[in-house]
């Protein structure tokens, strides 16, 4: 099992009423698996996601991560799991426009303690792996949206982690595109068997996962 | 259309409140500054230009030269002004003599007070323009006359009327008051040239010269006598024409030349004339050529102004393009429905002018609030000129020019957005925008580091000379002026008393000061002195006790003793004479003077007399117990100081009734060396502060674009997993590497204006590296400071929030 949700709750308060962006969740993920989560637009999907990356925090419930309860985790310890295990992919790519697509691809690594010459070999290996050598000393801006969001797929994968979140990664792409991601996700998944979790409208795109987990109004149904 | 972009701009400013009131608060305070330095400089230039004939005053001055260098003097032989006036009547329309100034002491009825003045020909109540409020200007005809200041008046004679009442001066004459003049105002002096070696206090009376010569024998005799080598007056001068200046000076050069002795002309004296004018701002000569005086604190404080000024456009300048971006939009719009480029640039140069308008009220605001603690500081007495149109129209050009100089480059930037480019929202500052900002960055910080490090080496400067050895022990020692002769001839009893009254441990007397030079004499021969060398050498008239009394060190021999009656014509020499003179051995030698021969007893550690900043002259202590001027007292350390003092006082008054006692604590009289600097050590601190507070201000609306502009790229980094300490040294490298490039460029700029500075002091300090490291840290520290508020608020902001928005 790579992690368990177990009753979660985020709420926010407003008006003196409460509004829930997620109820009464649970989940249960293994490694390897990938999973499509679907539903109408605000539903909570990327709220979800969000606290699945640890990059937010519940209210109520209990989250396993591995051997961890992140819900009992400090923050910094917290920042070190998600840094160790899990990597992110965004539907607007997230590349930083000041950085080549060889320094995009190294950023993560500095911030997690690689020495000058690791880092080169696995960038290197990352550029290779996705065919991508040819454009390392370009500009995001200088790049197809496919190409950026290539680019933003390897960067996620470039330390190695357990699972990927990628949200609506194919949103801002055409349909050639999205199925050159989607395929790259399934390769990912079937041939490295790295655990992906993502956001999807696309039936199509959904239907490449192993499962599907619908949300509406923040509940799964 | 003017009145749409003016509700515009207002709406503008009152929409980004924090923006707004830093760019009116920082221009604000930079045009305080430049207000606070106009209006010094403005009075230091008017100084003495309220004498209705200043452009036709000068003084009489004289180069003297001796084994090569050149020294200028203010005093003159008797007979020079008849001689002036007789030979050179057609270029010189008044020619008066005058005392130095001094303390003397006016007595009426019960009252005995020290007032200051001087003894002067009649004619320079004309020249100067004195307004007399009693009596006419030719009040100082008769010679039992006096003019008194207003003021003087008022605490002589309280309400009644002065003219016509007769009191005495300095406990000799009987004079009558003649006449009663306004008080001259504050920053107009009669005797400013003498500032440089004396306090300059204000003239409470003139009295007239012919009563100076009836009162002391050595002015008649010089008078009688026509002594050409005697130089002990002071000559003032008007001229008809202000142009000929420089002819008359041609005309008078010999003048002296042609009347002195044989010797005298040895040191070729030379007079020429001192405009009224330089009296304040050029007062120092160096080699007999004007070397500057108040004049280089008027340029390097105007050069200040300015540069704070021009800090403040800065911070307006790049305040203004780094929020190009948040008007981009309005510029995008205002295109498309037609606004051209030209319009633009005006709309944005109003907006510029309205906040510079602003900023301009605020800083008026300011000065009004803060003139008396700056008067204070700078020891003046400036008034905010409400009613000056001068102000006001430099005021004017200023608000223009700033304006223009601050709006132009936002304008410029902010005007050429393509609208099509800026509604896509793909505009971003191009990198000369960024680095056209970073190099005004560097620009405020050097100057801030400059400023800073300029006031570290003044701060090192006073601390030095004031560590300087001074020879004597100036702790517990006070000096009362003996202003009558009431005390001559009492000297042991005097002693006995103070000493028996166990206030004073010891009492000596001397003719100078212990914090001054008045006697200087040559002529001095010796063994194995070369022939061609003439000599210049510091006199002290002391009492026997004198050594013990300052606490003087004695290197080689021994002090002056009473048992030892040849002592009376003995010489103590201070180490610099030793020097000056080239003599081996001293102790036992003889040294001839006009007035025989004197035996050298013993050497002393040179004495610190004169400037803190200057060598010690070579100087001869002697025994005179006619020639002293002063009382010198050591108080008993343990005893109650203000018991003690009250007892002097009432020891004195029993020897000198008459006479009202002003003592100064040499300590005192020493520090007040150190004004000028000290004053300048707080002036160029506070401006470094303002300096530094205006980088700065504009440093945190950069640092709040910046955080603004990069809130995606530090969630991006986040996520990547990059942790708070990581992004803040992320964000604050940058500031880091501005401020140590800023040092590069300050150090060489601040070492050549600091050496300048200290080349006037002959005893100046090497300017330490440490300096610099110091300036940059502070400025360092406190830039960091200044933008980890902003650092750290985008730091630590959750990356999901920050990415959110798309
Ligand atoms: N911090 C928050 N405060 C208030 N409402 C929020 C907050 N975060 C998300 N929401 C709301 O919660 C709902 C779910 O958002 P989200 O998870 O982004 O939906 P989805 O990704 O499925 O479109 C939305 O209605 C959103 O407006
Ligand atoms: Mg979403």
């Amino acid at each position: 099992m790579l992690l368990q949700l177990n009753n979660i709750f985020k709420w926010v308060n407003s008006g003196g009423q409460r509004i829930f962006l997620l109820k009464d969740i649970n989940l249960q993920v293994e490694e390897g698996e990938f999973i499509s989560v679907m539903g109408p637009s605000g539903s909570g999907k990327s709220t979800l996601l969000n606290v699945i990356g640890m990059l937010d925090t519940f209210d109520e419930g209990e989250y396993h991560f591995l051997d961890e309860s992140v819900h009992t985790l400090k923050e910094k310890h917290r920042a070190n799991l998600y840094k160790e295990y899990i990597g992110f992919v965004f539907q607007s790519y997230h590349l930083l426009d000041e950085l080549t697509v060889q320094e995009n691809l190294e950023m993560p690594l500095l911030y997690k303690k690689y020495k000058g010459a690791e880092r080169k070999a696995m960038v290197a290996d990352m550029l290779d792996r996705f065919n991508i050598v040819g454009k390392k000393d370009l500009f995001p801006a200088q790049l197809s949206g496919g190409q950026q969001q290539l680019v933003g797929v390897a960067r996620a994968l470039i330390a190695n982690p357990k699972l990927i979140l990628a949200d609506e990664p194919t949103g801002n792409l055409n349909s050639q595109q999205s199925e050159e991601i989607m395929e790259l996700f399934k390769k990912l998944n079937q041939e490295d068997g790295v655990t992906i979790i993502q956001v999807t409208h696309s039936e199509k795109n959904a239907a490449y996962g192993s499962r599907i987990v619908n949300l509406l109004d923040g509940r799964k149904v | 259309m003017f009145k749409s972009y003016l509700k515009i701009a207002w709406r503008n400013l009152l929409k980004n409140k924090a923006h707004s009131s830093i760019n009116i608060g920082g221009l604000a305070l930079g045009f305080s500054v430049a207000m606070f330095i106009g209006l010094w400089i403005h009075d230091e230039k008017s100084f003495n230009t309220n004498f209705k004939n200043h452009e036709h005053i000068a003084q009489v001055l004289m180069n003297k030269t001796d084994n090569g260098e050149t020294r200028t003097r203010y005093n003159h032989p008797y007979p020079l002004a008849d001689e002036l006036r007789r030979v050179y009547s057609d270029d010189f329309k008044y020619v008066a003599m005058s005392s130095f100034p001094g303390d003397n002491v006016l007595s009426f009825k019960e009252k005995n007070l020290n007032m200051h003045g001087a003894f002067m020909e009649k004619d320079v109540l004309r020249m100067f323009s004195f307004n007399m409020l009693k009596g006419s200007l030719d009040a100082l005809n008769d010679s039992n006359a006096i003019v008194i200041s207003a003021s003087t008046a008022q605490t002589l004679f309280g309400n009644e009327d002065p003219l016509g009442q007769a009191m005495r001066l300095n406990n000799d004459a009987v004079v009558t008051v003649k006449g009663v003049f306004e008080e001259l105002p504050n920053n107009a002096n009669v005797f400013e040239s003498l500032a440089a070696f004396s306090e300059t206090k204000k003239l409470d009376f003139i009295a007239p010269w012919n009563l100076y010569v009836s009162m002391y024998d050595w002015v008649r005799t010089a008078r009688d006598r026509k002594l050409w080598d005697n130089n002990s007056y002071l000559v003032f001068v008007e001229i008809y024409n202000q142009s000929a200046m420089q002819s008359i000076n041609q005309k008078i050069e010999k003048v002296l030349y042609d009347n002195v002795s044989e010797a005298t002309k040895r040191s070729e004296p030379q007079i020429f004339l001192h405009p009224m004018k330089d009296w304040h701002l050029k007062s120092s000569f160096k080699n007999g050529v004007s070397s500057g005086g108040a004049i280089q604190y008027v340029r390097m404080f105007g050069i200040i102004g300015v540069f704070v000024l021009l800090l403040a456009c800065i911070n307006f300048m790049n305040l203004s393009t780094a929020r190009a971006q948040k008007r981009a939009k309005e510029v995008g719009v205002r295109k498309t429905v037609g606004s051209n480029k030209n319009q633009l640039i005006r709309q944005f140069l109003l907006e510029s002018l309205v906040v510079t308008f602003c900023a301009f009220l605020l800083a008026c605001a300011l000065v009004v609030l803060l003139l008396p603690a700056f008067n204070q500081l700078a020891d003046k007495q400036l008034v905010f000129p409400f009613a000056k149109p001068l102000f006001w129209s430099v005021g004017l050009g200023l608000i223009l020019i700033t304006s223009l100089l601050a709006g132009s480059y936002p304008a410029l930037y902010l005007s050429s957005f393509r609208p099509v480019k800026v509604l896509k929202g793909t505009v971003r500052p191009g990198k000369s925008t960024v680095s056209f900002r970073k190099a005004l960055v560097v620009v405020q910080f050097t100057v801030s580091i400059i400023l800073v490090s300029g006031t570290i080496v003044v701060n090192q400067q006073i601390q030095h000379s004031k560590d300087r050895p001074t020879g004597y022990d100036k702790n517990n020692l006070i000096m009362v002026e003996k202003t009558t002769d009431e005390f001559e001839g009492k000297y042991n009893a005097l002693r006995d008393a103070l000493q028996k009254s166990e206030a004073v441990l010891e009492m000596a007397e001397s003719s100078s000061p212990m914090t001054e030079v008045w006697h200087s004499n040559g002529g001095y021969e010796w063994e194995g002195k070369n022939p061609d060398f003439t000599t210049n050498i510091v006199s002290f008239y002391v009492s026997h006790d004198y050594g013990k009394t300052v606490d003087w060190e004695i290197k080689e021999g021994r002090d002056f003793r009473r048992d030892f009656a040849s002592d009376s014509t003995a010489y103590v020499l201070n180490e610099a004479a030793i020097a000056y003179m080239g003599l081996e051995n001293p102790i036992g030698k003889t040294i001839r003077w006009y007035d025989g021969e004197h035996q050298v007893i013993g050497v002393v550690k040179n004495l610190l007399t004169e400037s803190p900043f200057e060598p010690v002259k070579p100087a001869i202590y002697s025994i005179d117990y006619n020639e002293t001027n002063w009382i010198n007292l050591k108080l008993t350390p343990e005893k109650n100081l203000a018991h003690s003092l009250e007892q002097i006082e009432v020891e004195l008054a029993k020897f000198a009734p008459d006479v009202p006692i002003d003592y100064q604590f040499v300590d005192d009289a020493f520090g007040n060396k150190f004004k000028t600097e000290e004053r300048m050590r707080k002036l160029s601190g506070i401006f470094s502060v303002l300096a530094i507070l205006i980088s700065c201000l504009g440093l945190f609306g950069l640092a709040t674009f910046m955080a603004e502009r990069r809130t995606k790229e530090i969630g991006i980094r986040k996520i990547m997993g990059a942790s708070i300490p990581n992004l803040l040294k992320m964000l604050s490298k940058d500031f880091v590497l501005l401020i140590l490039l800023s040092g590069l460029v300050a150090i060489p700029v601040a070492y050549y204006f600091m050496q300048q500075w200290l080349e006037n002091y002959t005893y100046h300090i090497k300017i330490p590296w440490w300096v610099f490291g110091l300036a940059i840290l502070c400025v360092l520290l406190v830039s960091l400071f200044t933008v980890s508020y902003q650092v750290v608020r985008a730091a630590i902001i959750n990356p999901v929030n920050s990415l959110r928005t798309e």
